[in-house]
């Protein structure tokens, strides 16, 4: 028997005995059960030449209770035992053997056919009528020894492909798994929403993907690539990186499609694409914009009944890129309306007769759902889908999304400024008229667009810098005022009357202002220029003026000298242009520069 | 069952008949029926009187096909498909890419 066991390759003594010492052959060892000892006397010389060891029993209870240990290679079994008969030996023998393929010969005489039909049934291997030849018990031996061979091979074989198939089913189970979070893992309010998932294979062709955009709007694909397993699944990476990013940041609809398109055209050989539904709904739920490439129609119920959202596009990954007319598309919506979804796998389910679900049981559900007070849909489809299917195989992946349109469904909506701005802005006004009578400050300009942020700590400085730049401007540039009028109290008074009046008076003037923001690392710089419409000034007498420290007028210009890295004036003193840093660099030269002490000291 | 390929030497056409589901068991004889045509000149009608289902291995077929004739819409032309059929390609807006009778 192959040499099954080195183990019993010794050197042995021929002769033997009815229940003789155990004698090991090279090629194997056998068990024979044989009451009458003419026939073992015929048996152990044929077997001994075959270099096989032999043991020879007399009934089929030794037989059992010496199996286990003696493991014999192959067990001939006389028909005609006492006690236990030949039918009850082997089956106790093939049980015992378990997995191990122990070949069982029955031994009978001519007269125990029926008998012998019994053995065969119940587990034997062969059979040889006594009295036999040593001819044909040598074939017998041959025979078994070449079906002993072959199942091993087989038996190898099969242990080899189910280590292999374990292996795969892990490896699927794993990459499914990593896929599974890579493009489930980033999906929003998925528990609002009713599905139906049935995978054909471990991995599926279909994927659903939800994201907010920055709105708070919700958008949402249902894609269903050609075919299933790992090719679709790998393509369904990078189109979930895509949804979600491009998603998050408030890219429009028409912009998803194109680059999902462009990603799956550039991945994909030419007979592979993925057909898909992309819906986005606003969080005031007024209207659905929606696209649909490939896929079956898309059903809104509304109050005033169903609306179809026939695909009116390719599939994504057909063409280089999107032609412009399968743009999406919108319709008018409200709060409580359903959106019903699903992949063509529902629809092309077969029963077993090979018809599909779209004619046989799909109308009817769509139809009860059609009525105003027909209620959740699911339900009922998977109810007629499961009485449909009965008995036939699944053979696509069943993707089906019930989305009910209410306030669950949206993200909160991101503050305008919520992140840290790091590039500039400029900002330019013009003032003329009755709007010059209110004097500009910078939070009123700049506050509701954000843009203080960036000046929040400096707001003080610079919102004194624009109050003298713009009293400059509309006192002396356009209204024309003198500003010795203010050297007693008296004057004073007069000044700020003579204003009123003038700028009460159908002004013709204007004053136009920009400012400039530039933000460095730890601080920024703002060059604020002020133009007015008048004649200008002797800018010679203004430094005049600021070398008496006790002069109540006249200290404008000297004050923003003090805060300012630069002042300076175009056109006559119509036009000011200044310059303010922080955080201050030391600079010896400009030492003492302070908005606290009135050090009205020009350089 | 299966795929069978006429050439019109003549009129430099081959019409593919498709008999059963075409499906991806299809693949190899679909492909051959076509691999040793002209590209640039040859036209196609793939003839699905006889196609009991199309699934979406069979869209990806014809567009292989489609690649084939350099993506022109006049050069393949499908015939004779049923209800069932005629459905699949229309979902797919396939009559974009091809002449859909």
């Amino acid at each position: 028997m192959h040499a099954l066991n080195a183990s019993r390759d010794l050197p042995a003594p021929l002769g033997l005995a009815d229940s003789g010492p155990r004698w090991l052959g090279r090629r194997g060892y056998a068990m024979i059960v044989e009451p009458d000892p003419r026939i073992a006397e015929v048996m152990v010389p044929v077997l001994a030449a075959h270099a096989c060891g032999c043991l020879v029993l007399t009934t089929a209870e030794e037989a059992i209770a010496r199996f286990e240990a003696e493991r014999p290679d192959i067990v001939f079994v006389g028909t005609d035992l006492p006690g236990l008969d030949g039918f009850e030996a082997t089956r106790l023998i093939k049980a015992l053997a378990g997995d191990r393929f122990v070949p069982v010969i029955l031994t009978a005489h001519q007269r125990d056919e029926a008998l012998l039909l019994r053995c065969i049934e119940s587990g034997a291997d062969d059979f040889l009528l006594k009295p036999f030849r040593a001819s044909a018990l040598r074939a017998r031996i041959l025979v078994m020894e070449r079906v002993c061979g072959l199942q091993q091979r087989m038996s190898e074989r099969n242990q080899t492909v189910a280590a292999l198939l374990e292996r795969e089913r892990m490896e699927q189970a794993l990459a499914e798994r990593v896929l599974d979070r890579a493009v489930k893992g980033r999906n929003v309010v998925m528990d609002q929403i009713g599905m139906v998932f049935r995978p054909a294979a471990i991995f599926s062709g279909d994927i659903v993907l939800t994201q907010h955009l920055p709105n708070g709007a919700l958008r949402l694909l249902i894609g269903d690539f050609t075919g299933h397993g790992l090719a679709a699944a790998v393509a369904a990476l990078p189109v979930a990186d895509a949804f979600h990013a491009m998603t998050r940041k408030g890219v429009s609809d028409a912009q998803v499609l194109a680059e999902l398109n462009r990603k799956l055209y550039q991945l994909l050989p030419a007979d592979r694409f993925m057909a898909a539904i992309l819906v986005t709904i606003p969080a005031n739920c007024e209207e659905l914009r929606w696209w649909n490439g490939g896929m079956p129609s898309g059903w809104l119920k509304t109050s005033g009944g169903l609306r179809e959202l026939t695909a009116h596009a390719l599939p994504l990954g057909i063409l280089p890129d999107l032609p412009l007319e399968e743009s999406p598309r919108r319709v008018r919506l409200s709060r409580g309306d359903h959106l019903l979804l699903m992949t063509d796998g529902l629809l092309e389910a077969h029963d077993r007769e090979e018809r599909m679900f779209v004619t046989e049981g799909f109308p009817a559900v769509l139809d009860a759902w059609r009525e105003p007070e027909s209620g959740r849909i699911l339900p009922a489809l998977c109810q007629a889908l499961d009485l449909h299917g009965q008995g036939a195989e699944q053979l696509d992946d069943i993707a089906v999304l019930d989305i009910p349109i209410e306030t669950g469904l949206f993200g909160t909506p991101a503050p305008v400024s919520d992140v840290p701005m790091h590039s500039g802005w400029t900002l330019t006004l013009e003032l003329e008229g009755e709007r010059l009578q209110i004097q500009p400050t910078l939070e009123s300009m700049l506050g509701p667009l954000g843009l203080v942020d960036g000046l929040r700590k400096e707001i003080v400085v610079l919102e004194t810098i624009l109050t003298e730049l713009y009293a400059n401007a509309l006192e002396h540039g356009v209204l024309k005022l003198d500003s010795t009028l203010k050297a007693t109290p008296e004057g004073f008074d007069a000044f700020y009357k003579e204003r009123a009046r003038r700028l009460g008076d159908a002004c013709s003037g204007s004053v136009s202002i920009q400012v400039d923001f530039e933000p460095s690392a730890d601080g920024g710089s703002v060059r604020m220029q002020v133009r007015d419409s008048g004649e200008g000034f002797r800018e010679a007498d203004t430094r005049a003026l600021a070398l008496d420290t006790q002069r109540p007028w006249g200290r404008g210009i000297p004050l923003l000298r003090q805060l300012c890295e630069s002042v300076r004036f175009h056109g006559d003193g119509s036009r000011a242009e200044v310059v303010y840093r922080w955080p201050l660099r030391p600079d010896p030269l400009r030492a003492g520069r302070n908005i606290g002490t009135p050090a009205f000291s020009n350089q | 069952m299966g795929v069978t390929a006429r050439s019109d030497a003549e009129k430099s056409q081959v019409v593919i008949a498709i008999d059963g589901r075409f499906d991806f068991s299809q693949h190899k004889a679909f492909r051959e029926a076509y691999k040793d045509a002209t590209g640039k000149t040859t036209k196609f009608v793939v003839d699905l009187s006889d196609a009991s289902y199309l699934d979406s291995s069979a869209l990806g077929m014809l567009l292989l096909l489609r690649e084939f004739v350099g993506s022109d819409p006049k050069r393949v032309r499908i015939t004779g498909a049923s209800e069932d059929v005629a459905r699949v390609l229309k979902i797919a807006n396939f009559d974009k890419l091809f002449t859909v009778d």
